[in-house]
């Protein structure tokens, strides 16, 4: 599942942390996005330019569309090629393009974003973004927009995390043991519950994704060890099991309040009002059905 | 000349004496009908809109919120000029049912609807509304979804006290047409219903352009707009009575969604102490007031979970009348417990209101939960096994889960001593 990320559109969110970092994975999803044909703009906030497009080859390089925003943040160079408006001016433009392909915005970083922008700026904006093929507008049928946004999980409270976890369609957590690096999945499907997933991977060093099975993982004990699991009925003085005649003969009673299966029917259907109440009575075996009046017998 | 002398000076003063001279009657005493004159009315009358009743108990005037059984927990409905504020749960897939039956049943009662979101068009969210289901197939097809699901296994447990199995689940009052109807989730409304409804749309993107200066000022800009667009249509269109309505009077129900988010450019969910950590609050008082003074109601659903302050979802539920939260089981422990294994989660009535009165409609019935079946959206009572531990305290539903499970092995445990049966 981790290879079709990007084909849900929306907003992904990459949470890694200091043991297990996520730039390469964003850098493999780049790459296969790049492979596909799609649009791909970066938006480079965290590391430069050079670092960011070392690993890949040449025809991948040409084919990313790089916005810097690293070496310049505040334009203080004042220079043409900067774009107007930072690093939200840049997202917008790149959503008011017209050709119709399929885009990937990567977010490099998201955390470098929320340090610099106010949160809430930063979730509309992502919201517009992400949202941007569902309303259609008077423009041309736009393609499908994927943003992957990479976020240090240890550099932000739980309020901007949890903000933008809810803006997110899938949201994909690195963790890992023992060498071996995992990526929890969680996919929210706008009317659906949310799915989860856990898959193991590794980065080739030419940022190809290899998917693994995970390492062998033994067991939990999922009960409490201090308590075993006790039979009750072993110990005790009295008989609380039953044989399969004696089950058979509890079934087979007749119950002194047991009724056939017509009257059940009868009170289990639904009846829409009730004007007269029935009475049922079943005769018992020593019932005496005589319609005679037993005081005619008196003589007075 | 007595007599012509009042009639002179009656004609002078109101014209309910002038009315009574020209009677000619022998009292004074004058049945008050239905005025012809077309003023409004000022007297005591019962305003019979479509979807409202009365409440039973107090006498206010009660929509329904869009499922009955909602209704019979809130006291009859929800009252006109109350907001019922509803805490969503933790993946948002419940909330938007019961904000999507609000508007609903506001759509099959003819009343106007104010749909306000940041996240979604107006127009997508009507859209999607669940497909009412109207007259005798209603309480049909709801019998047999209720019927097919039990009577396999009560039949096999209620071979003694068989009377309980007509018992239902959750008491629910009687449906009529006109108040509160059952919606099909699976099912979308017809189109037709919604072009013939009036509603009004407000979508955050739209009204505000995205390189908006914020003002230092106490509401967040979104806030502003949105409290100006409410009181617009209530004034345009006469809900507080200062346009008298030439047709016959109405209800509004407003739909708010997601209020509090980031998207409505609200930073309580981001950071505890942000720059305008009160923003919410005046809306909400600011709304409140709107509402009292016009005959609406409105729904809000308010992502709880996120807001990281806690005391202002104190302050919150303060402000607002009614306020429900919803607890949904996934993700959580509670998925996999065999004690909720028929539901998808628990509903807590946080507050009830006290209107006009000094006690509150409360039910008695704590422990809710709801499911979604593939059709209806069903609340019911929780019922969870009794406690046989040697505490008597019943702190928490937790608690109880957990002493159940290790019920088991304590019984048979003397020489652990924990817990100890005896017979």
């Amino acid at each position: 599942m981790l290879d079709s990320l990007l084909s849900l559109g929306g907003l992904v969110l990459l949470r890694d942390s200091v043991e297990w970092e996520g730039r390469s994975l964003l850098k493999a999803l780049v790459k296969k996005s790049a492979l596909c044909g799609e649009q791909v703009h970066i938006l480079g906030c965290e590391v430069s330019e050079e670092e960011f497009r070392e690993g890949f080859d040449s025809d991948i390089n040409n084919r990313l569309v790089y916005h810097d925003f690293f070496r310049d943040p505040l334009n203080w160079s004042k220079t043409e090629e900067a774009l107007p408006g930072g690093p939200l001016g840049a997202l917008r433009a790149i959503c008011k393009r017209t050709d119709p392909g399929p885009v990937t915005i990567a977010l490099d970083s998201l955390s470098w974003l929320l340090l610099h922008l106010p949160c809430t700026t930063l979730c509309q904006a992502l919201h517009a973004v992400s949202h941007q093929d569902a309303c259609p507008g008077d423009s041309s049928p736009v393609g499908k927009v994927s943003v992957l946004g990479l976020l240090h999980e240890e550099l932000h409270g739980p309020g901007p995390v949890g903000a933008l976890s809810s803006l997110a369609q899938t949201e994909v957590t690195l963790g890992g043991t023992k060498g071996q690096a995992s990526a929890h999945i969680l996919c929210r499907r706008p009317r659906q519950r949310p799915t989860d997933q856990t898959q193991w991977f590794s980065i080739l060093p030419d940022f190809s994704l290899d998917l693994q099975e995970g390492p062998s993982v033994e067991s939990q004990p999922y009960s409490d060890p201090h308590i075993p699991p006790v039979d009750p009925t072993t110990h005790l003085t009295f008989n609380l099991h039953l044989s399969k005649k004696e089950r058979e003969a509890k079934d087979s009673l007749i119950l002194p309040f047991q009724f056939s299966s017509e009257k059940q029917q009868a009170l289990l259907r639904p009846r829409p009002g009730q004007a007269t109440s029935h009475i049922f009575y079943e005769p018992d075996a020593y019932d005496d059905l005589d319609q005679e009046d037993p005081d005619d017998d008196l003589d007075i | 000349m007595a007599a012509v002398a009042t009639c002179g000076s009656g004609a002078g003063t109101t014209g309910s004496a002038v009315a009574t001279a020209s009677k000619s009657n022998v009292t004074s005493f004058q049945r008050r009908g239905p005025r012809a004159s077309g003023t409004n009315d000022s007297g005591p009358r019962l305003v019979s809109i479509a979807g409202t009743r009365p409440s039973v108990r107090n006498g206010q005037l009660l929509v329904s919120t869009g499922l009955p059984a909602l209704d019979q927990l809130l006291g009859g409905g929800l009252a006109i000029g109350t907001v019922l504020l509803i805490e969503e749960d933790k993946y948002n897939i419940y909330s938007p049912l019961l904000f999507k039956c609000f508007l609903a049943e506001g759509i099959v009662n003819g009343h106007t609807l104010l749909v306000a979101s940041a996240k979604e068009d107006p127009a997508n969210i009507l859209q999607e509304l669940p497909a009412p289901l109207l007259d005798d197939n209603s309480k049909k097809e709801f019998d047999e979804d209720v019927y097919n699901h039990k009577t396999p296994e009560s039949n096999i447990k209620m071979k003694i006290a068989w009377r309980y199995q007509l018992l239902p689940k959750m008491e629910i009052g009687p449906v009529s047409s006109r108040f509160g109807h059952y919606y099909d989730a699976s099912k979308r409304i017809p189109q037709e219903l919604i072009e013939a409804s009036n509603w009004h749309g407000f979508f955050l993107p739209e009204k505000i352009s995205s390189t908006l200066k914020v003002e230092p000022c106490s509401l967040t800009p979104g806030y502003i707009k949105l409290l100006q667009f409410i009181q617009n249509i209530i004034y345009e269109e006469g809900f507080d009575g200062s346009n008298p309505q030439k047709k016959q009077r109405n209800v509004l129900r407003i739909g708010i969604q997601n209020l509090g988010s980031p998207l409505w450019g609200d930073d309580i969910c981001c950071a505890e102490n942000g720059s305008n950590s009160h923003s919410l609050t005046k809306f909400l008082y600011v709304l409140r007031g709107l509402l009292r003074t016009s005959l609406s109601a409105c729904i809000i659903t308010m992502p709880t979970h996120l807001i990281q302050n806690k005391t202002i979802i104190a302050r919150v539920t303060n402000l607002s009348d009614t306020v429900i939260g919803l607890e949904s089981f996934i993700g959580s422990e509670r998925e996999t417990n065999p004690l909720y294994k028929d539901y998808h989660g628990l509903i807590h009535i946080r507050q009830i209101p006290r209107l006009n009165n000094l006690i509150c409609d409360e039910s008695d019935v704590k422990d809710l939960a709801f499911k979604l079946k593939r059709k209806l959206f069903t609340i019911e009572r929780l019922h969870l096994p009794p406690d046989l531990s040697d505490t008597v305290s019943r702190s928490s539903k937790q608690d109880l889960a957990e002493s159940t499970k290790r019920l088991g092995p304590g019984c048979g445990m003397m020489a652990g001593g924990k817990k100890h049966l005896d017979f």
